[in-house]
């Protein structure tokens, strides 16, 4: 229960932080797969393909590791926007993660509706390792809908 | 917070690369304010010794216990600092590692925000260490054998180093040779030495290595397991020819058959059976047998119509008669009188009309009866002394004679019949069938050593008991269905009635009838026209057919009635007739008819008629002939005490359908007894499997696994088939004329039973056989068995599925060409003398289509050459990379063009790429041979005119040099096309789950670090499958495959993270939810315990059960949930 | 020496809590023959001033059950937090919020304006009267405590010991909970870890379902009504939406053996942190869908997700409320 206090307190602190209106930079947290979306960042950063800073990434084997208890800790830790990003189908290094990951976001995101939470903060992508562009292109097209959308502010009093 | 926790930070400069756009120290500053980071220092290059060394240093003097390595992608060194660790005595997974440089420094600009994120990152995965735990590295044993996937130059290579080392590999080739592309190649750059002559020794010595075995037409079709244990199932497709094959080629010159040779790039033809080029390995022919043509299928005995009708293309009339009746000992009456169910499953209907198969085997068997008179009786090897007994001489009774009597059996026919033959004798006239035709037939029986006997009536002359202890051991029965039926109107017994069979039979066998002058004939079946025709032979003034349908419903053959309609037969439809009209001495005077229309459908689909109230009226006759259907003669059974055959409600005998064999073990039926009237071919092939039934059955062998065909139903194929691969649609394919059979006129015929079809001439035969689109490419002619001597052809073999076990796999399945005819204005495809780079490979090679001279299509030599550079590469519309090698055999082109003829030679290039050893040197070589190059992307390529009939090419381009639009008058244009992925690469990616990059091509683990590993170990890539290169680079990658391979496979074992689920038993409560998450089934659930468990070995770690686990039991190894969510609460801190 | 002294106290809550307490039969006579009970407003008259009148950790135990819906129930939550050695959230509404924390999905606005005007029971004129927390009267002032805009549980306001989950919690669990109590007071025992979760397991409500389980593949989801389940087939399985497998065990599966799925009373299991998003994690991964529509298909067939995913854990869960 200690963190879960400590855990608002941040998550307050850093939303009054990121409110200024005029430059409000959105938090976007990213779990990619391994095989494919991970290597795509890889693949972008070789290259040099610009991409949105706002996205911060975290690595999973899979997509289909992705526990929609992560997505709402992560909104509740004050991220404004979680991007869920894994392999084509047919092409899950897994054979077929990517589908429960599927359904699992769309569950997910009807779920956020019920909760208030606009679902367009939650992205699932399918980006493969030779994607690079695509996922700088997400990157950024979401960190415009975030910033169109503004802060996630939650309500806990 | 763990407050044991002593944690290390070590954040990299990367040289500048990382430290150019974020602040590194001030990130290493950052997070010292974690009360458990002990050391948090920044450094040029943490991957250096140096950086290592200091990692290992801190960890003992400090005694830290979690180490954090912000710098690169993990996929780049996260090994290189877990062994750091490791040498520091410190677990290597209690290390992290923070990707700043893929991730933060090179894909942003602005450092603030640059700065900001390494901080959340590295923040990130110092919240997460804090979390991880000790693990112990899986051991994996490794399979010594290797599978290498594509045998062309990089698949040999790698297999060679392999096979060299001692151990086992798999090369899988799912062409019919190895080789791949480089064997197609004339000379190789810059050396110009000859490709064969340095990829044929290795060819041979792959074939040579005991260790090497060799898959050709095989592809792999699914891979499971994991490093060191892969499973790998292959699919081999049937060669048709055992490696009893010595490669002589007699085969291949005898086969009819030609098709466009892939290995030529399709500009020369091969034949069905052939070998893709003189030195391919396997040495052995191949049969290109794609699927049975339709033709063949249909047919109930399996006469290969195709096979004759491509002889008879070939002008080869003997060869065909003699297949078509080792085939079929009734040949000659099937030419005449078969229903011809070829005909209608041949694909040529879906361009315009189907083959004239029948009148083409009537005029093959005609000739041989011309030019060599009767058939040769094949000599039997094997005697028998068992005896068999076959009841009916019609086509099923003769057919299951002969076959029996092949087979060595002494078999006696009995025939109720004066004249042997049974429908065919009694049944068909004279003018369909020549009696002097059929008794040749019959002859041939006899010379085989059939005993025929006539006048034997099954009930009256013989008997089945007497037979069976006249020491018959089996007996066939079929007897047909040789009784009319009646109508069942009143007056039906009337004199002046008479059955069609009973009419034709007395015919036939001469008996003389009195018909009067109007004749009518009741039925609309083949016997219904036949029995109409003869009437009118016998002299009748007026004949007419009443039928109680329209003519779409009638069952007789189209060609039939048509005959009959021109002979003067009258046929009136939708007439029944409901009474018989008799005069005083109760002899028939006429019918009361009905007329009909046609209402629903009725079982067998057609139409029912329905009468027409108030529609009688009265018809005259002299004489009526019912002709409505017949039914089996079961009387004579009767008599066989002991004997009772199950029969059915139309009165026919009850075989098994698979075997024919009836409720009495001792006796098979088949033929119109058991099918109720049907044809001739139908019931030969009745008589066939009847044959072999009996067989199996004396050598009390289980009647199963039969070599003789049943018609499936499936035969039939859509208009969207091909007839084979290399064919045009049907769509595209040109039509033709069918050739129509000669007839004498009406007039003449009706007055005598003269053959009324006179048969095709050679030229009409040969002509319409051409017709034949060679569905499935091999026709099955059997030449090629007929002069096989070492028997190496095997039409039987099946396509084989192994499963074999491998510890490592090659990806060496190479490229494909690009398709230039996408760039419609260079004009391949279109214009003459347009070739892409293979295929002008072919034209230089002696094996080629012009034995290596360069000739334009009208056979004339070239007077100037131009070659294109860069067909779709460097392109922005098709591939934006370069594919290295097409510089360098375009200027290889150039000096054979030259050496070979005394054309000019033009390069359009966009730039030289000469970057390889002794490039540049050829090169300038090729310069000072003369060769003119012009630099600048051609435009477009015309088809010019000067003067009569004298055309070139003109390439337009600019020429970028000189600034000026030129126009280059050539004869003959190379196109240089792209290097891309093999179709097959994709399927096998998928396979393997292997990644693709941008190109396409496969993803190597590092562009340079590791150019030949993939991120999936155990899997290794070589050759044009990574990406386009020459020879030399082909051949050092496949050996650095191999060494890779070799390494492992003398290490015996390798370490596997430990990344798996694992479920503890404590808090599962066995509710099942992940049980069937698992694409590996690595999930058990113990019904006992209710508990599930995960099984280790096949677990892979993908943590997807971790996430549904609803009662939160099961642990992701690695990446547990406390890990993931402190990475949370760090990455969001900042 | 003298008795240890217990508190009994409900905060925003059905009472049923309370009918447990009595739920336990002559059980209830150790208790108090054990005991000194100091405070249990239910039963016996004490004044809040009786409370405030004591030492810091003057009380041994207290069993608090109910939400925090008012200043009142924070005020005691606050006061009997300082007067207890040890407070244990008692109860689904202490634990997880329970009923009264579904009102989170409206807000004190909403609420009013349905209960004082909205609400078809109300007499016209008795209509837009809202409560004050304070209103003037010739006799004086009266104040009544404020209502908050959302429901929380014990632990979102004061530091918690212990607790006692279910809705309400078995009596038979309880009656274990008071004699491992008494046991550990008379033996000088140690404590269990602060943060406990006292009278139930560490496995899931399936742990406890006799119904026998197959490998999930769900096609459709149905509400009770709609179909008659099998007697011994896993709930689930036959696609009624059951909570039990990310349910805390330990009611003995009451609700499914009454062949109602279970509705998540005993709420998140021990490794679980939101409830409602684990059971969405595990029903997304068992449904038979393969595009994001089936997946509407078969979800549109749940009434009120939120509802049902967090019946008893909404004021618990991640979110708190609806946004």
């Amino acid at each position: 229960m200690e963190t879960e206090k400590k855990a608002i307190e941040k998550e307050q602190s850093t939303t009054r932080k990121s409110t200024s209106p005029e430059k409000f930079e959105p938090k976007i947290v990213a779990f990619m797969c391994n095989w494919c979306s991970y290597s795509g960042a890889d693949l972008a950063g070789v290259s040099r393909v610009q991409s949105s800073p706002n996205v911060r990434i975290i690595r999973t084997m899979c997509s289909g590791r992705v526990d929609p208890s992560f997505i709402v800790r992560a909104f509740q830790l004050g991220a404004d926007g979680v991007l869920v990003a894994g392999c084509h189908f047919g092409d899950c290094h897994y054979i077929e993660g990517n589908f429960k990951t599927m359904r699992r976001v769309k569950m997910m995101k009807m779920v956020l509706d019920h909760f208030g939470i606009d679902e367009k903060r939650l992205r699932l992508e399918w980006i493969s390792a030779s994607e690079a562009e695509k996922y700088a292109q997400v990157s950024f097209e979401f960190t415009e809908t975030l910033k169109e959308l503004g802060p996630l502010k939650l309500r806990n009093n | 917070m763990n407050n044991d926790r002593k944690i290390g930070v070590y954040v990299c400069h990367c040289g500048v690369n990382i430290s150019q756009t974020v602040r590194v120290d001030e990130v290493a500053e950052a997070l010292k304010s974690n009360p458990n980071v002990v050391v948090s220092k920044s450094y040029k290059f943490m991957c250096s010794d140096p950086g290592q060394k200091m990692i290992q240093d801190d960890i003992k003097a400090q005694g830290l216990n979690r180490i954090v390595v912000a710098a690169c992608s993990p996929h780049m060194h996260e090994l290189t600092f877990r062994d750091a660790c490791e040498r520091a005595g410190l677990n290597r997974y209690l290390f992290q590692m923070s990707n700043i440089r893929e991730h933060c420094a090179w894909v942003h600009e602005d450092i603030d925000k640059a700065t900001l994120k390494a901080h959340a990152l590295v923040n990130a995965a110092v919240h997460r260490v804090e979390h991880q735990e000790e693990l112990s590295t899986m051991k994996a044993k490794i399979h010594p054998d290797t599978l290498i996937v594509g045998s062309g130059i990089a698949g040999i290579q790698a297999a060679l180093e392999i096979a060299e080392s001692g151990n086992n590999v798999y090369l899988v080739e799912k062409e019919s040779t190895i080789g791949g592309q480089m064997a197609k190649f004339d000379k190789t750059f810059p050396t110009l030495d000859c490709s064969a002559c340095i990829l044929t020794p290795k060819m041979v010595s792959v074939s040579h290595k005991k260790n090497i075995k060799m898959m050709t037409m095989s592809e792999v079709e699914d891979v499971s397991g994991y490093i060191g244990n892969f499973k790998a199932k292959i699919r081999t497709r049937a060669r048709f020819v055992t490696d009893k094959c010595t490669s002589c080629g007699e085969c291949s010159d005898v086969c009819p058959v030609n098709v466009p040779n892939w290995f030529d790039e399709f500009t020369q033809d091969r034949h069905s059976i052939h070998k893709a080029f003189p030195q391919a390995v396997p040495n052995t022919y191949v049969i290109d047998r794609q699927e049975k043509p339709p033709c063949i299928e249909a047919c109930p005995i399996r006469q290969e119509a195709a096979g004759y009708v491509a002889l008879i293309r070939e002008g080869r009339f003997h060869e065909a008669a003699q297949l078509i009746h080792q085939r079929n000992p009734l040949a000659v009456v099937c030419g005449r009188v078969c229903y011809h169910p070829c005909e209608s499953e041949c694909n040529r209907g879906h361009v315009d009309k189907p083959l004239a198969i029948q009148q083409l085997k009537r005029f093959a068997l005609d000739w041989e009866i011309e030019h060599n008179g009767k058939f040769e009786v094949p000599k039997i090897e094997t005697k028998r002394y068992e005896k068999v007994a076959v009841i009916g001489s019609g086509p099923s009774g003769l057919t299951c004679a002969h076959d029996l009597a092949m087979k060595g059996y002494k078999v006696t026919v009995y025939e109720q019949h004066s004249i042997p033959g049974g429908m065919l004798a009694i049944g068909i006239p004279e003018y369909r069938l020549p009696k002097k035709l059929l008794a040749m037939e019959i002859n041939y029986f006899k010379a085989m050593g059939i005993d025929i006997r006539t006048n034997m009536k099954l009930g009256y002359d013989i008997t089945i008991n007497g037979l069976f202890q006249s020491g018959f051991i089996a007996i066939f029965l079929a007897v047909g269905a040789q009784d009319s039926l009646k109508i069942g109107i009143p007056g039906e017994s009337a004199k002046g009635i008479i059955g069609g069979v009973d009419f034709l039979r007395k015919v036939n066998i001469g008996i003389q009838q009195e018909l009067g002058k109007s004749v009518a004939v009741i039925g609309g079946g083949n016997t219904a026209i036949d029995a109409a025709r003869t009437a009118l032979r016998m002299g009748s003034k007026k004949v007419t057919i009443l039928y109680r349908r329209t003519k779409n419903e009638m069952p007789a053959s189209p060609e039939e009635i048509a005959d009959a309609e021109a002979e003067g037969v009258n046929i009136s439809f939708l007439t029944a007739p409901t009474e018989v009209l008799v005069d005083d001495n109760s002899k028939v005077k006429g019918l009361k008819c009905i007329r009909m229309k046609l209402g629903e459908p009725d079982s067998s689909g057609r139409r029912r008629p329905v009468p027409v109230t108030s529609s009688e009226h009265d018809l005259e006759f002299s004489t009526v002939i019912v002709a409505v259907s017949q039914a089996p003669n079961l009387v004579g059974l009767n008599g066989d005490s002991g004997v009772n055959l199950k029969t059915t409600k139309w009165n026919t005998i009850q075989a098994n359908p698979e075997t024919l064999q009836t409720n009495d073990e001792r006796i098979f039926a088949g033929g119109d007894l058991v099918l109720g009237p049907s044809t001739i071919i139908a019931s030969m092939g009745q008589g066939r499997r009847a044959a072999e039934s009996i067989d199996k059955y004396i050598n009390n062998q289980p009647l199963e696994n039969y070599s003789t065909h049943i018609v499936k139903s499936d035969v039939l194929r859509g208009e969207s088939f091909r007839p084979h691969t290399y064919a045009p649609t049907y769509k595209e394919t040109p039509k033709k004329e069918r050739e129509e059979v000669p007839k004498i006129d009406a007039k003449g015929r009706v007055i005598n039973f003269e053959e009324v079809e006179i048969g095709f001439t050679e030229e009409q035969a040969v002509n319409e056989a051409s017709r034949c689109l060679n569905c499935g490419v091999c026709v099955e002619c059997h030449e090629c068995e007929r002069v096989c001597e070492p028997n190496a052809i095997d039409y039987n073999m099946q396509d084989k599925v192994t499963e074999v076990d491998v510890g490592q796999i090659i990806v060496a399945t190479g490229y494909d060409l690009f398709d230039a005819s996408k760039l419609v204005p260079f004009g391949y495809g279109r214009l003459k003398n347009v070739y892409n780079s293979l295929e002008f490979e072919r034209i230089l090679s002696s094996t080629g289509p012009t034995g290596g001279r360069v000739l334009l299509e009208n056979g004339q030599e070239p007077r100037a050459v131009g070659i294109i550079h860069c067909v779709g590469s460097r392109d922005s519309n098709f591939h934006k990379y370069c594919s290295r090698v097409c510089c360098m055999y375009s200027m290889k082109f150039a000096h054979l063009v030259k050496d070979r003829t005394k054309a000019e030679v033009y390069q359009f290039y966009i730039d030289i790429r000469a970057y390889g050893k002794g490039y540049e040197e050829f090169y300038s070589r090729i310069l000072d041979e003369g060769v003119n190059v012009i630099r600048g992307k051609v435009a477009e390529v015309v088809e010019r005119k000067a003067g009569e009939g004298d055309k070139f090419l003109a390439v337009k381009c600019e020429d970028t040099l000189i600034g000026k639009f030129r126009e280059i008058p050539v004869d003959m244009v190379i196109l240089c096309n792209a290097l891309q992925p093999n179709k097959a690469t994709d399927k096998l990616a998928k396979i393997l789950s292997l990644s693709k990059s941008p190109d396409g091509f496969l993803l190597e683990k590092h562009p340079k670090l590791d150019p030949f590993s993939t991120v999936s170990d155990g899997i290794y890539l070589a050759g044009c499958a990574q990406g386009p290169k020459d020879i030399p680079d082909t051949v050092s990658q496949a050996s650095g495959a191999a060494a890779r391979a070799l390494s492992i496979i003398s290490k015996g074992e390798v370490d596997i993270d430990p990344i798996r689920a694992f479920i503890d038993e404590n808090y599962c409560a066995g509710c099942r939810i992940c049980n069937n998450l698992c694409p590996y089934g690595a999930i058990d659930f113990l019904d006992e315990e209710k508990l599930s468990v995960v099984n280790e070995a096949l677990c892979k770690g993908c943590g997807t059960c971790v996430a549904a686990c609803p009662a939160g039991a099961i642990t992701g190894m690695g990446f547990s949930d406390a890990q993931i969510y402190a990475e949370l609460e760090g990455i969001l801190e900042v | 020496m003298a008795k240890p002294k217990l508190a009994l106290y409900w905060a925003a809550s059905c009472g049923g809590c309370e009918i447990t307490v009595v739920d336990i039969e002559e059980k209830i006579l150790d208790v108090a023959d054990f005991f000194d009970i100091v405070f249990w407003p239910c039963v016996m008259d004490f004044k809040y001033s009786d409370v405030e009148a004591m030492e810091d950790d003057e009380i041994d135990i207290t069993l608090f059950n109910g939400s925090i819906r008012t200043s009142e129930n924070e005020y005691m939550a606050k006061l009997l937090r300082d007067k207890s050695k040890i407070l244990i959230a008692f109860g689904s509404c202490a634990h997880e919020g329970c009923i009264p924390g579904l009102s989170n999905f409206y807000d004190k606005q909403s609420t009013f304006d349905y209960v004082y005007n909205e609400s078809p029971s109300l007499e016209d004129e008795s209509k837009n009267v809202f409560p004050q927390t304070e209103t003037e009267m010739p006799e004086g002032k009266i104040e009544i405590p404020e209502f908050y805009d959302t429901v929380k549980t014990l632990d979102q306001t004061v530091d918690v010991n212990y607790y006692i989950p279910g809705c309400p919690p078995q009596s038979f669990q309880v009656i274990a909970v008071i004699e491992a109590v008494i046991d550990i007071l008379t033996t000088g025992k140690p404590l269990p870890p602060k943060g406990a979760v006292l009278g139930a397991t560490d496995k899931t409500c399936c742990d406890e379902c006799p119904r026998e389980r197959k490998e999930k593949k769900i096609k459709e989801f149905f509400r009770p009504h709609e179909i008659i389940p099998k007697e011994d087939e896993c709930l689930l399985d036959q696609g009624i939406l059951c909570l039990g497998p990310a349910t805390r065990g330990g009611c003995s599966a009451l609700c499914v053996q009454a062949n109602i799925p279970c509705r998540g009373c005993y709420g998140a299991p021990a490794n679980v942190k939101d409830q409602g998003a684990k059971m969405v994690s595990a029903l997304s991964s068992v449904i038979d869908a393969s595009t994001p529509e089936e997946v509407r298909k078969i979800m549109d067939k749940i009434a009120d997700p939120l509802g049902t995913f967090y019946r008893f854990s909404l004021a618990a869960s991640t979110f708190r409320r609806v946004q």
